[in-house]
């Protein structure tokens, strides 16, 4: 389980693989509001980032995976 | 510089305004036959002018770009979006170019032909009009904004970087059922310098409830100093799917130097003939005023009296006097232009960072008959630009959460100047979400802005002004972080070198208004004249609270600086020549000590000082090339002796002081 939901905020832990994007809409859904945990992630998967994207909920936390921290992180929070 | 070319330099950005503010009008009125008359003939203009000279790439562009607004106003095309989002690109373009020829005197950069280019095919493809207009994916010709606009949101060096490797990958849409995972491939590029994952159309709308997070609509951009073979690897298996290019980047124009052309090169200015008559009017006063003189010359020396001679001298010289004080009045109000002009340009510019971010804003701006010195007006783009797009990207909410919160799908902006006293005020309001002084907080807690206990101790409106710290915002943390904060620290200090200052308001979820205070004209400071050491010096009035005449008995020793008694409060004495690092002159005997009390922070100092001589009001001329660098000096101006004279920062003076000279400051024992 790498999606997993405490109050209003979404954690995403581990590796974070292309089934995860589907359970991560459903609760963006379910919880349009709800903020992204991405400390404990250590990869997201091209189809998870396309959600977040797509759907642009807050993105928090310093993900401990150095490429996720400095390439990919600020994309989902920068929107340029 | 060429005469022809400097008058195109004039004209030509005058054009491009008429031309992008016709644009940018057509979208609200798109049946209104006058705005693309206005606009062909601007842009047809500038095309006659740029054919003058050897710009071939400027050319092509504006003439692509005349062929399609004579298509509009002929009614053999219709207007389109895509069209209209083409030309405003090749406006702004131009004017971009334009500003490249002025620091060059007359060469663009060397992407200008890939550049133009693009503009070309996209304004070709609006012109045969059946393709998509925005359909940058399937472009096969060379296009390298994105490269610039990645390269430049970096802030990458062109000198560390003279070579990059840029690749654009952009997956097909079942690319995840084959296993494809574009993070991954991106994660795999050896020394990455730059990545941007984006939707392939950030503008379409997301429907929520029918979502397919395994239809691929990602765009992955990225820069790195690997060669081209090693970027391309993790990628052998969709080589239709990808671009690669070896990139340079132009030689400089973009690069961040501080603007080169203010300093350098001639500057022409438009004047109102009224204003040059008034000029010369007042020379044949001077001219009149002189000969009086003559006169006077004259009469002294067939005997007249010396003392009538006096006074007739002493009445000339007054009405010299207020001729002179006239012709200064009237050369500076030849500096003051209008704001207006510049104002103008920026809602292209705010346009098309909306565009590129997917938001709809408008801009709205006034600054009717205000006024100000040419060269505020010449500092004011590069911050207000600043300030724009950020309002734009972390200001105004994506549309669906301003939708949510109840507000129109179209945010707006206000750009407003207005005159105050000697003063003007800028206002950059947005109805955007507003910032959260929690999450600023927070911020700056995990930053070591400031201990803790001091953070606590801040108003709220206290904590929005940390976004200005050089620091606060350098990374991904804080981008998203309720609004405000990139390079907000260069904004402050772009304002600070013209005067000016920078304050900001915000309400949580209504809005964020950003206020620039700048003084009406630069030039005239009043400074305090003192000498040291048998040298003159100024420091400013306006940092005076008074000065002081200290009998030496009431000067006492603390630690290892002295200090007096000002109305019950202690203030300490610092030498002024030790500050400067001049020797310590001996005071007569018995004398007063002289100081001038100035505020630093909240305490009062004194500075001893060996006389006032007095006050003037003075030209100040900010220092150039290394000397700018000099802490503690303001800047120079010419005496009516010819005598040049330092003007002096008191406080920056004692800052930059060591620590063991600056409450020193011995006297004689």
């Amino acid at each position: 389980m790498t999606v997993e939901v405490v109050g209003n905020v979404i954690h995403l832990r581990g590796v974070c693989a292309a089934e995860d994007a589907e359970a991560l809409l459903s609760r963006l859904q379910a919880a349009p509001q709800a903020e992204i945990d991405v400390t404990a992630c250590r990869h997201l998967h091209g189809a998870v980032v396309q959600v977040l994207l797509a759907f642009r909920p807050n993105v928090r936390g310093m993900a401990e995976d150095i490429f996720l921290r400095d390439w990919v992180i600020p994309n989902l929070a920068a929107h340029r | 510089m060429d005469e022809l070319l400097e008058q195109f330099l004039i004209e030509g950005p005058e054009q491009v305004q008429h031309a992008g503010e016709a644009l940018l009008a057509l979208e609200g009125r798109p049946d209104d036959a006058a705005l693309v008359d206005q606009a062909f003939r601007a842009i047809h203009t500038l095309k006659g002018s740029v054919g003058l000279f050897d710009l071939p790439a400027m050319g092509q562009v504006l003439h692509v770009a005349e062929d399609l607004l004579g298509a509009w106003r002929d009614g053999r095309r219709a207007l389109s979006r895509g069209a209209v989002d083409a030309l405003i690109a090749a406006t702004g373009q131009t004017e971009r170019w334009l500003g490249v020829l002025a620091a060059t005197g007359g060469g663009l950069p060397a992407d200008a032909d890939a550049v133009a280019a693009d503009l070309v095919s996209r304004l070709n493809r609006a012109l045969d009009g059946d393709a998509p207009p925005s359909a940058p994916i399937q472009a096969t010709d060379i296009d390298t904004a994105w490269i610039e606009a990645l390269f430049r949101d970096r802030d990458l060096a062109p000198a560390r970087h003279p070579r990059v490797t840029a690749l654009r990958y952009v997956p097909d849409a079942g690319c995840y059922f084959r296993g494809d995972d574009p993070v991954a491939f991106a994660r795999a590029v050896p020394d990455l310098l730059a990545l941007r994952i984006t939707r392939r159309d950030v503008a379409a709308p997301v429907a929520a409830d029918a979502y397919d997070p395994y239809a691929c609509d990602l765009v992955v951009e990225l820069l790195s100093a690997a060669a081209p073979e090693v970027v391309k690897g993790p990628f052998r298996f969709v080589p239709d799917q990808i671009q690669l290019l070896s990139w340079s980047p132009p030689p400089s124009p973009s690069a961040p130097v501080p603007p080169p052309a203010l300093a350098e090169g001639p500057r022409s200015l438009r004047v109102e003939a009224s204003r040059i008559d008034a000029l010369a009017q007042l020379v044949d006063e001077l001219v009149v005023a002189k000969n009086a003189l003559s006169d006077l010359a004259g009469q002294m020396a067939d005997g007249l009296a010396p003392q009538a001679a006096a006074q007739i001298l002493g009445d000339r010289q007054a009405a010299l006097d207020r001729l002179v004080a006239r012709l200064h009045r009237t050369v500076m109000g030849i500096r003051l232009v209008p704001i207006l002009p510049l104002l103008r340009r920026f809602p292209r510019v705010v346009r098309e960072t909306a565009t590129a971010l997917g938001k709809e804003v408008d801009l709205a701006v006034d600054g009717q008959d205000v006024q100000v010195d040419k060269a505020i007006v010449e500092g004011l783009f590069e911050p207000l630009t600043h300030l724009l797009r950020n309002a734009v990207d972390h200001g105004i909410e994506p549309a669906a959460e301003r939708a949510a919160a109840g507000k129109p799908a179209r945010a707006l902006i206000s750009l407003v100047a207005r005159r105050e006293g000697d003063h003007v005020v800028i206002d950059v309001a947005d109805d955007g979400r507003g910032m959260d002084p929690v999450r600023i907080r927070r911020a700056a807690a995990a930053r070591g802005l400031l201990p803790d206990r001091m953070l606590d101790a801040l108003a709220d409106d206290q904590v929005l002004d940390l976004v200005f710290r050089p620091g606060f915002s350098t990374a991904e943390a804080v981008t998203d972080l309720s609004g405000r904060g990139v390079g907000m620290d260069a904004v402050r200090a772009a304002v600070g070198r013209l005067g000016g200052s920078v304050g900001i308001s915000s309400a949580s979820g209504q809005g964020t208004t950003v206020r620039l205070v700048l003084p009406l004209n630069l030039v005239l400071t009043k400074v305090m004249i003192v000498t040291v050491a048998g040298e003159r010096y100024g420091i400013p009035m306006d940092g005076i609270v008074e000065t002081a005449r200290v009998d030496p008995d009431r000067v006492f020793p603390i630690r290892a600086g002295r200090a007096f008694v000002l109305r019950d409060t202690a203030v300490p004495l610092l030498s002024l020549a030790a500050l400067l690092g001049l020797p310590e002159e001996a005071r007569a005997d018995g004398g007063p000590c002289r100081a001038v009390v100035a505020r630093m922070g909240g305490e009062l100092v004194a500075v001893e000082v060996g006389a006032f001589v007095g006050r003037r009001d003075v030209v100040l001329r900010p220092l150039t090339g290394l000397l700018s660098a000099m802490p503690g000096v303001l800047g120079t101006t010419l005496l009516g002796d010819g005598h040049v004279l330092m003007i002096l920062d008191v406080p920056g003076l004692i800052a930059a002081a060591p620590s063991d000279t600056a409450p020193v400051g011995q006297g004689a024992p």
